[in-house]
C-alpha cells in the first residue's frame, strides 16, 4: 500500500510542477516531494514491520527490506538538500542564461520522476524490474545533464548513455543466465530476490559465476567501477552542481546496491572463491586509477567526482573481504560518502558560480581570495575534503578504518597496497586546497572579482549536512548500528 | 502444426539471414540503408518468435513477435528515418579505431570465441539440442557485433542503432535460453523507445552544425516536453 502513495505523491507533483507558472513553485514542489517521500521512508522504518509484506508490496515484484530502505532515506535526504540547493542555484543559472527558461519545467519534472524511479528501483523484489528502473534513472539522470544545453554536456550526456546502457545489456544477459540457473533448480524460473536467496546454496557454481560477471559488468559501469569509470568525472563535472550531488550520492549508490544484492546470492555458493579476488582487484585498480588522477586535476568538480571514483573502489574492496563485519562497514561507508559527497559537490557548486571560467568547464578553477568571496563554500570545501580523506571524527574515519582492519587480516600486501593509494589521493586533495585557496590578491590594489552573493538556500544544506556527518561520526547512534546489523543478517552474511 | 523439421530449417535460415543483416549494419556507410536493414534484423527476430511458437506452442513468444513488430519494425525505425532527414545526414564514413574490414574479421573471431565459451558454461544444463545453443551463440554474437558498431562509429544517430542492433542480441538469446516473462519484455521495449528518442534528441544537437544547434534543440525540447510530463 504505501508504495502506492510514493508513486502517488509523484504523479500529484508532476501535475503541479506541469501548472506551475515560476521557478519558486516548481522547486517548492520538488522540495515538497522529498520531504513527503523521506518522511513516508522514516515512517515504514519506525512503525512499520520491515521486511514489508502486505498487499502489494509483498507481492512478487515489489518488496521493502532494510537494505532498500537505508538507500531510500539516503536517497531522499540528499534529494531534500539537492532540492533546497536548487532554490538558489538554478535561479543563478537563469540569471546568467546558462539555463533557458523554457527548459525549466523539462528540470523540475525530470528531477521529480527520477526520485520516483530511484525509490521503487530500491524497493523492487525482482531483479528484472531493478534492471529496468536502473536503466530508467540512466537515462533521467542524463536528461538532467544535457540540460544546459551546451555542446559539452550533451557530449557527456550522450557519453554517459551509452557507456552506463550497453553495460546494462550485458547485466540483463547476466539476469537472463540467473533465470536460467533458477528454472533448472526450481523448476520455474523466477528473477525474485527473495526466492533466489533461500534456494541459492543449490545453484551450480559456473552458471552463477558467468551470471555474476555479466550483471558485474552492468552495474559497475552505473557506480563507476574502472574500467567503466570513463563517464563519470565528465558527466559530474559538467551537470548542474545540484544534480552533479545526486549523481554521486545516490545514483552511484544504485550501482553499488545491485552488485551487493547478487553478491549475496553468491555469496552462498562456491562461486564466491572466485568472485571475491575478482572485486579486490577491480577494487584496487579503480581506487588506483582514481587516485592517480586525481594528483594533476586542476578542476575541483572533476577532482571531487574522482574521488566518488575512489570511494567506489573503498566499497567494493569492502564487499570483496565479505565478513560480516566488513560488509557492516561498507554500509556505513554507503551513507557516509554520499553525504560527504553531496556536501563537497554543494560547496564546489558555489565556487563554480563565483569563478565560473567562461568557454569550458575543462579550463583550471581560477580561484582567489576565496575566503574573503566565499568564507563558507570554502570552509565547506576543506571540512568536507577532510571528511572525504577519512579523517576523525567525521564517520568516514570508522568505515574506511574497519574495512582496512579487516582487510589487514586477508592479506597485508593489498592492505599496503591500498593504504598508500588513499595517501596519495588525500595528498592530490590536500593540494588542491593548499595552492588554490592561498592565492589572496594583494592588500592594497582593489580586487576586479565582484563576489557572488551566495542565497541562504544555497548554504543550509551543506551546514546541514556536515552537522549531521560529525554528528553520526562524535555519537554512532545505537538504533543506527541496530539497523544496518539487521541489513547484514538478511543478506545472509 | 508444421512439420517440425521444416520449422527447424527455416530458423537456420533465419539464422543466417540475422549475420547478414549484422554484418550489412556493421560494414556500410549508407545511413539511410542502416536503418531499413535494422528494421528487416527485427523481422528476421519477430519471424523467429512466430517459428518457435509453432515449435512450442507458448504465447509468451506470441506476444513478443507482436510486440517487437510494432516497436523495432515500425516505430522505432520510422522516427529514427525522420530525425535523419531533419539533421540531413546520409552517410557516416567517420569510424574510430576499427574500419570496416577490420570489424568484419574480429566479429568472425567473436563468433567462434562466444561458441566456445558458451559450450563450457551451459555443459551442465539439460535438454540444450544445437537449434537453441545456436541461437543462444547468435544473440551474444549480434551483441557483440552491435557493441563494436557503437564503439566504432563517430555520430550518435549511428551509435543509436548499434545500440538498438544489440538489444535485438539480447532478445534473440533470451528468447533461445529461456522463457522470460512477458512484462519483463514488455518494460524493456517501453525503456528502449524512451532512450531512443533522447539520445536522437540529444543527438539531433550533437550532430547538426553549431548554428542552428540552439534552434533545433528549441524545438525539440516541445516534443520532449510532451513525452516527460504526464
Amino acid at each position: 500500500m504505501i508504495l502506492i502513495a510514493f508513486v502517488l505523491v509523484s504523479v500529484v507533483s508532476l501535475f503541479i510542477i506541469a501548472a506551475a507558472r515560476n521557478h519558486r513553485q516548481m522547486n517548492t514542489v520538488c522540495v515538497a516531494q522529498a520531504l513527503i517521500f523521506a518522511i513516508l521512508a522514516a515512517w515504514i522504518a519506525l512503525f512499520e514491520q520491515v521486511p514489508v509484506v502486505s498487499f502489494l508490496v509483498g507481492s512478487q515484484y515489489f518488496f521493502i527490506d532494510h537494505l532498500g530502505l537505508f538507500e531510500v532515506l539516503i536517497a531522499t535526504v540528499i534529494f531534500a538538500c539537492a532540492a533546497v540547493y536548487a532554490r538558489g542555484y538554478v535561479e543563478g543559472l537563469l540569471e546568467s542564461g546558462e539555463l533557458e527558461k523554457g527548459s525549466l519545467r523539462l528540470f523540475y519534472a525530470a528531477w521529480a520522476l527520477l526520485l520516483l524511479v530511484i525509490v521503487l528501483a530500491f524497493f523492487s523484489d525482482n531483479l528484472a524490474l531493478f534492471w529496468i528502473f536502473a536503466e530508467l534513472t540512466t537515462i533521467i539522470s542524463a536528461m538532467l545533464i544535457a540540460i544546459l544545453a551546451a555542446r559539452e554536456n550533451i557530449d557527456a550526456a550522450i557519453k554517459y548513455i551509452f557507456i552506463a546502457s550497453i553495460s546494462m545489456l550485458f547485466a540483463f544477459v547476466g539476469f537472463i543466465f540467473l533465470f536460467e540457473v533458477s528454472r533448472v533448480h526450481l523448476g520455474t524460473g523466477t528473477l525474485n530476490w527473495t526466492v533466489l536467496m533461500q534456494h541459492a546454496a543449490a545453484f551450480s557454481p559456473g552458471m552463477v559465476i558467468a551470471s555474476f560477471v555479466l550483471v558485474f559488468v552492468g552495474f559497475a559501469a552505473k557506480s563507476g567501477i574502472f574500467p567503466f569509470h570513463t563517464w563519470l568525472p565528465e558527466a559530474h563535472a559538467k551537470a548542474p552542481s545540484a544534480v552533479s550531488a545526486i549523481l554521486s550520492g545516490v545514483l552511484l549508490n544504485l550501482g553499488i546496491y545491485g552488485i551487493i544484492r547478487m553478491y549475496a546470492i553468491v555469496h552462498q555458493t562456491t562461486a564466491i572463491a572466485t568472485i571475491a579476488p575478482m572485486l579486490t582487484v577491480f577494487g584496487i585498480l579503480t581506487i588506483g586509477i582514481a587516485a592517480l588522477s586525481m594528483l594533476p586535476q586542476k578542476n575541483l568538480k572533476k577532482l571531487v567526482a574522482f574521488s566518488s571514483v575512489e570511494n567506489m573502489g573503498i566499497m567494493l574492496v569492502g564487499l570483496a573481504i565479505s565478513t560480516p563485519v566488513a560488509l557492516f562497514w561498507v554500509l556505513f561507508h554507503i551513507m557516509a560518502h554520499a553525504f560527504t559527497k553531496a556536501s563537497l559537490f554543494f560547496s564546489s557548486g558555489i565556487l563554480h558560480r563565483q569563478y565560473r571560467s567562461r568557454f569550458s568547464s575543462d579550463a583550471a578553477d581560477e580561484i582567489k581570495d576565496v575566503f574573503r568571496l566565499q568564507p563558507l563554500a570554502a570552509w565547506g570545501i576543506i571540512l568536507g575534503g577532510l571528511a572525504i580523506i577519512g579523517m576523525p571524527p567525521f564517520p568516514l574515519f570508522f568505515s574506511e578504518f574497519f574495512i582496512m582492519l579487516q582487510l589487514g587480516a586477508v592479506s597485508l600486501w593489498v592492505l599496503a597496497v591500498m593504504l598508500v593509494l588513499l595517501f596519495i589521493a588525500a595528498v592530490a586533495l590536500g593540494y588542491f586546497v593548499l595552492t588554490t585557496f592561498t592565492q589572496v590578491s594583494a592588500p592594497d590594489t582593489p580586487s576586479d572579482i565582484e563576489p557572488y552573493r551566495t542565497p541562504a538556500s544555497m548554504k543550509a544544506p551543506i551546514i546541514f549536512l556536515l552537522v549531521v556527518l560529525l554528528v553520526v561520526g562524535l555519537v554512532l547512534p545505537a538504533w543506527g548500528m541496530a539497523f544496518l546489523n539487521q541489513i547484514v543478517t538478511e543478506l545472509k552474511f | 502444426m508444421i512439420d517440425t523439421a521444416i520449422v527447424v530449417g527455416i530458423v537456420r535460415i533465419l539464422f543466417v539471414c540475422i549475420i547478414i543483416t549484422a554484418a550489412y549494419i556493421i560494414s556500410t556507410r549508407n545511413l539511410l540503408s542502416v536503418v531499413s536493414v535494422y528494421a528487416l534484423q527485427s523481422l528476421t527476430l519477430v519471424c523467429i518468435a512466430l517459428a518457435l511458437w509453432s515449435l512450442e506452442g507458448s504465447i509468451v513468444l506470441l506476444e513478443i513477435a507482436v510486440v517487437t513488430f510494432i516497436s523495432k519494425v515500425l516505430i522505432i525505425p520510422y522516427f529514427i528515418a525522420t530525425i535523419q532527414e531533419k539533421i540531413r545526414i546520409k552517410r557516416d564514413i567517420e569510424f574510430h579505431y576499427l574500419n570496416p574490414t577490420t570489424s568484419l574479421l574480429i566479429s568472425m573471431a567473436l563468433m567462434l570465441l562466444i561458441y566456445m565459451a558458451l559450450a563450457r558454461i551451459m555443459e551442465g544444463t539439460p535438454a540444450r539440442e544445437s537449434l537453441f545453443f545456436f541461437g543462444a551463440v547468435l544473440g551474444i554474437s549480434l551483441m557483440l557485433m552491435g557493441m563494436m558498431v557503437t564503439f566504432s562509429r563517430k555520430r550518435a544517430i549511428t551509435k543509436v542503432l548499434g545500440f538498438l542492433s544489440m538489444e535485438n542480441g539480447v532478445l534473440l538469446f533470451g528468447m533461445f535460453v529461456t522463457e522470460l516473462p512477458f512484462i519483463i519484455e514488455f518494460l524493456i521495449i517501453i525503456d528502449l523507445i524512451i532512450l531512443v528518442i533522447l539520445t536522437a534528441i540529444l543527438s539531433v544537437g550533437i550532430d547538426s552544425t553549431l548554428e542552428d544547434y540552439h534552434k533545433r534543440l528549441h524545438r525539440f525540447h516541445l516534443l520532449e516536453e510532451s513525452e516527460e510530463v504526464p
